[in-house]
């Protein structure tokens, strides 16, 4: 099997999902398997840390909110300011006016994807 | 009456007397005295009765009665103490030793012996009493037909020889009691000890014959009539049925030897003797029948038996006592008068059954004690072998009701858990599973938990000293594959499942409140007993109608239910970061029991861990799906190129996770390139959110394969970067391996015994005190290392301490206590020493900002006894000290 460039993997591995691997690392001395489970964690790409609102993080949730992420994402103005998303437009509709960034005080407008 | 006054009072009588009734005087009290002595003498010879009566006659005439009866009482006395007690007591001098013999020591004594000597003596004093009360009646003859002659009217005889029988029954007790030797009592508890264990043998076997049902040629009909009866209270009845005449020999020689007995005065002596010899024989048969086997209930056998022997024996002996009353009565003239003394003490038609009645109370409130002491001094035991040692659970609790003796049970429980259990040398599970078998068992006995919470006391406050104790209480809740799982349940339950099983299973019974009857009469009962203020204060007693809350009493070692989830959540946290696959349907489950006992709200963060597991399932099966196919990525890494099938990721919301111990790593290259391209496809998907990973955490399935065979396993990714690097290059330095790898030397060679200690990498010591690792070609000891295809060899989980992935909550403590560490150091060298308590409200009182002290008791307790484990302080007595 050594002379072979494919090792077919035993059942242990091809059973671990259901699919049949067989991707191989193949080196001059070892040959070996893997199945690589990794830990990550995830972030909003955003400057600060906490919303500006509710002054809660922004990778936990809003107030209003019980699970974090896509279920409460955050939105950004075209003043570059983020806020949870849920927050904001509480802001906004709150507001009798036009509504301003609650940071900068610049009239709010949501940043237009791209 | 009027002759003795003027005989006694009229002294001028004196004067009246001639010289011829002098001489009368003086013939016939030198002739009485002479007859008297005949009579009494000893040598059985009544002829001279007829002289003495003449002799009585005349001195009466003189008016001198009271000398005659005097005289008469002396030399009876004397008589009695010659040829009556000193002969008796003759009889036993050969065992005086017994003396010193304790009541149930075993000696080697001639039963039989001893059992003739007695009766023998019996017989031998009581035909001698006999006669003297003959005698006696002849001077009651002569007094009465004295009076007789005189008055020409028959006089009441009953009164004088009433009078003089007492006085002679008085005289005999008193003369032997005054020459009672101290083996004499011993002597008759052996004898009632040897015939009751001779009749228990016989009506043991009638015992045994009813348990074993309808065997011999009676009646069933009346059989079952009979033995439905013996738990009832006519027993009168029952023994009417009852064929005792095998054994009323047996009972009858008894009886014979209590009515001697009885007759010499030794009334309550003889009732003590058979009173102690039926109780110990009862004991015997208590221990005998309840032995160490808890796993079934002996009350009811204990109560049989009380009816089928003791009870019978009495009944028998009664009647026997009653009975030869009146025989005798009627068919002798010269009976002794006093035998019908239990008649005369309890009149009424009815009598031995009220006496038995007495007696089966009294004996069945010993076989209560007897058998409630002998299961509290097993408590410890018994509870250990809970629930199956339920039985004898019951059988205690029914006898408590009776005894009313809980505090018995409480003193010496909690000494048994101070001796047994409460000790460094116990497991802290060991201590917790008893902990809550002791709550299982005893509230069984106490459903209000009165006397349970003065018993839990002191588990508790020995747990709150111990480090791991909050981890136990929440593997045990939680988890049931920690082997020693509580037995009442399924094999694999956790504590809570079964918690939770029984409540639905109490609602499901539709019982709307916490008691049925027996508990609600068991806990009249229990409330009917006066507890100690310390034993449950009054505040928790007066809460009517609780329950016991075993949960409840768990959360009470640790304070505070915050606590207790916090811990859980590390717990979680570590074992969902070392899941391979998104299977974490035991963990919702768990969660989901929790919520219903803490609340919804302090399990959130929990909730949105394993919503992350099932989020990064789609996310990941999302991302694998999307990819593009690594075609740059197969032309950097040449021939060692891996599928992203191969890659699966956690992915966590780290707000809510505890504080995760990542260390740094370079992971093999296509790994960690495979990660870059995953975390862009996530960044892409969920923009604008972006992956960070964790690159030493994580769990990564090896199979390595040799030209044999192949060796599976399962490992951190440290473990699998170190194996990885041998894939290129056979032989590596540790310096140039720590690295390739990016840790630390000492980490590395730490870290690589995995693989030596599997025989897949040697250790070889090179230049500059350098170690050399080298991939083993051919495996040492293949057959001593395992790893064969079958059983992937693990390594993860919380085993070895570096291998935690999660700061445990202590070291989450910890850090947050340091804060207060030099207060504390501070305030005790200005103090000298302190009590938990006022280290506590001073940090309460002085730190109220940067950051304010919210610890609990229990918090601070921990983090101090850590600054002792760290030699910084001192504990003692309660107070706690600078280490010097
Ligand atoms: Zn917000
Ligand atoms: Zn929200
Ligand atoms: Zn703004």
């Amino acid at each position: 099997m050594i002379t072979s460039g494919i090792l077919y993997l035993s059942n242990w591995f091809s059973l671990a999902n259901g699919i049949n691997y067989k991707c191989l690392v193949i080196g001059s001395s070892l040959n070996l398997a893997i199945r690589w489970h990794a830990v990550a964690s995830w972030t909003w790409d955003a400057h600060d840390e906490t919303c500006g609102i509710c002054r809660m993080a922004f990778d936990g949730c809003c107030p209003d909110c019980k699970l974090p992420g896509d279920d409460c994402p955050l939105i950004w103005g075209v003043c570059n300011h983020a806020f949870h998303l849920h927050c904001i437009l509480k802001w906004v509709n709150s507001q009798t006016s036009q509504a301003h960034c609650p940071m900068c005080r610049r009239e709010w407008q949501f940043k237009g994807s791209e | 009456m009027q002759e003795s006054t003027s005989s006694f009072c009229n002294l001028g009588v004196l004067d009246a007397l001639t010289d011829d009734s002098i001489q009368e005087i003086l013939e016939s009290y030198n002739g009485f005295c002479v007859t008297t002595q005949t009579l009494l003498g000893g040598a059985g010879d009544l002829s001279a009765g007829t002289e003495f009566v003449a002799h009585v006659h005349s001195l009466c005439k003189h008016g001198l009665e009271s000398l005659v009866r005097d005289h008469f009482l002396r030399v009876l006395e004397e008589a009695f103490e010659r040829n009556g007690a000193s002969k008796f007591w003759r009889h036993f001098d050969a065992y005086s030793n017994f003396a010193d013999l304790k009541r149930n020591d075993d000696v080697d004594i001639n039963e039989d012996e001893i059992q003739q000597v007695l009766c023998n003596a019996l017989e031998e004093i009581s035909l001698e009493k006999q006669y003297q009360e003959k005698c006696l009646l002849i001077l009651v003859h002569a007094l009465q037909s004295y009076k007789d002659q005189m008055s020409g009217e028959r006089h009441n005889f009953q009164a004088e020889r009433d009078y003089l029988v007492s006085k002679y029954q008085l005289l005999v007790s008193s003369v032997l009691m005054a020459t009672l030797p101290r083996h004499f009592p011993v002597i008759l508890h052996w004898y009632f000890k040897t015939r009751l264990e001779e009749l228990s043998t016989i009506m043991g076997e009638d015992f045994d014959d009813d348990a074993s049902l309808n065997k011999d040629d009676m009646d069933l009909d009346e059989k079952g009539k009979v033995f439905n009866k013996v738990g009832e209270m006519d027993v009168d009845e029952y023994y009417s049925h009852s064929r005792f005449s095998e054994n009323s020999r047996l009972v009858k020689n008894i009886g014979k030897v209590v009515l001697d007995l009885r007759s010499l005065g030794f009334t309550s002596m003889a009732e003590d003797a058979y009173a102690s010899a039926i109780f110990l024989l009862l004991k015997a048969k208590v221990h005998n029948l309840a032995g160490d086997d808890f796993r079934s209930s002996v009350l009811q056998s204990i109560k049989s038996w009380i009816q089928a022997v003791p009870l019978q024996f009495l009944h028998a002996l009664l009647v026997y006592l009653g009975n030869s009353v009146s025989y005798e009565s009627t068919s002798s003239g010269l009976k002794s008068p006093l035998a019908p003394q239990s008649s005369v003490c309890c009149p009424g038609i009815d009598t031995p059954s009220e006496g038995l009645i007495r007696w089966k109370l009294r004996l069945e409130y010993f076989a209560y004690e007897t058998l409630q002491d002998l299961r509290i001094a097993k408590l410890f035991e018994i509870i250990v072998d809970y629930p199956e040692s339920s039985p004898a659970i019951k059988d205690l609790k029914l006898c408590l009701e009776y005894t009313g003796q809980h505090s018995k049970l409480v003193e010496s429980f909690i000494s048994a858990l101070r001796y047994r259990l409460l000790t460094a040398g116990a497991s802290t599970n060991d201590i917790l599973h008893q902990y809550v078998s002791t709550i299982k068992a005893l509230r069984t006995i106490d459903p209000a938990g009165v006397f349970l919470e003065a018993v839990g006391e002191p588990i508790r406050d020995y747990l709150r000293g111990r480090k791991d104790t909050i981890k136990c209480i929440v593997t045990m809740l939680t988890d049931g594959t920690s082997g020693s799982s509580s037995a009442s349940g399924n094999p694999g339950d956790s504590l809570l499942e079964e918690l939770n099983r029984d409540e639905e299973i109490r609602e499901n019974d539709g019982v709307d409140d916490d008691f049925n009857t027996d508990d609600r009469q068991a806990w009249i009962n229990a409330s009917c007993w006066q507890p100690d203020p310390v034993e449950a204060d009054s505040l928790k007693g007066s809460r009517n109608r609780r329950k016991v809350d075993i949960l409840g009493m768990i959360v009470g070692i640790i304070g505070s239910k915050d606590q207790l989830v916090n811990e859980y959540r590390t717990m979680l946290a570590e074992k969902l970061l070392n899941k391979s696959d998104y299977d974490i349907d035991a963990e919702i489950r768990t969660v989901e029991l929790l919520k219903i006992h803490f609340g919804e709200s302090s399990l959130q963060k929990c909730e949105i861990m394993l919503n992350d597991l099932i989020d990064s399932k789609r996310t990941n099966s999302n991302i694998k799906a999307t990819i593009k196919p690594p075609s740059q990525t197969s032309a950097d890494t040449g021939d060692n190129a891996i599928s992203m099938d191969l890659i699966s990721a956690t992915i966590l919301s780290s707000n809510f996770w505890p504080p995760i111990q990542d260390e740094p790593l370079n992971l093999p290259g296509p790994v960690d390139q495979l990660l870059c391209d995953y975390a862009k496809r996530f960044s892409e998907i969920k923009t604008p959110r972006k992956l960070q990973w964790k690159k030493s955490l994580g769990t990564v399935k090896l199979e390595l394969q040799f030209e044999d065979r192949a060796m599976q396993f399962t490992v951190a990714p440290v473990h699998a970067s170190i194996i990885m690097q041998f894939q290129d290059q056979m032989s590596w330095t540790s310096k140039d391996l720590a690295a390739a790898i990016g840790v630390p030397v000492d980490v590395l060679n730490r870290r690589i015994n995995f693989w030596i200690s599997k025989g897949i990498i040697a250790e070889s010591h090179g230049a500059d005190s350098d170690h050399v690792y080298t991939l083993m070609e051919n495996m040492v000891d293949p057959g001593k290392n395992g790893g064969s295809n079958g059983s992937p060899q693990e390594l993860l989980g919380g085993d070895e301490e570096e291998e935690r992935s999660v700061a445990s909550v202590e070291d989450q403590l910890r850090k947050e206590m340091t804060v207060y560490e030099k207060f504390i150091l501070g305030m005790l060298t200005n103090f000298g020493s302190m009590a938990l308590d006022r280290i506590h409200n001073t940090l309460k009182m002085f730190c109220i900002s940067d950051p304010a002290y919210d610890k609990s008791l229990q918090q601070l307790q921990s983090f101090l006894s850590g600054l002792v484990s760290e030699e910084k302080l001192e504990h003692r007595d309660g107070m706690y000290f600078l280490k010097k």
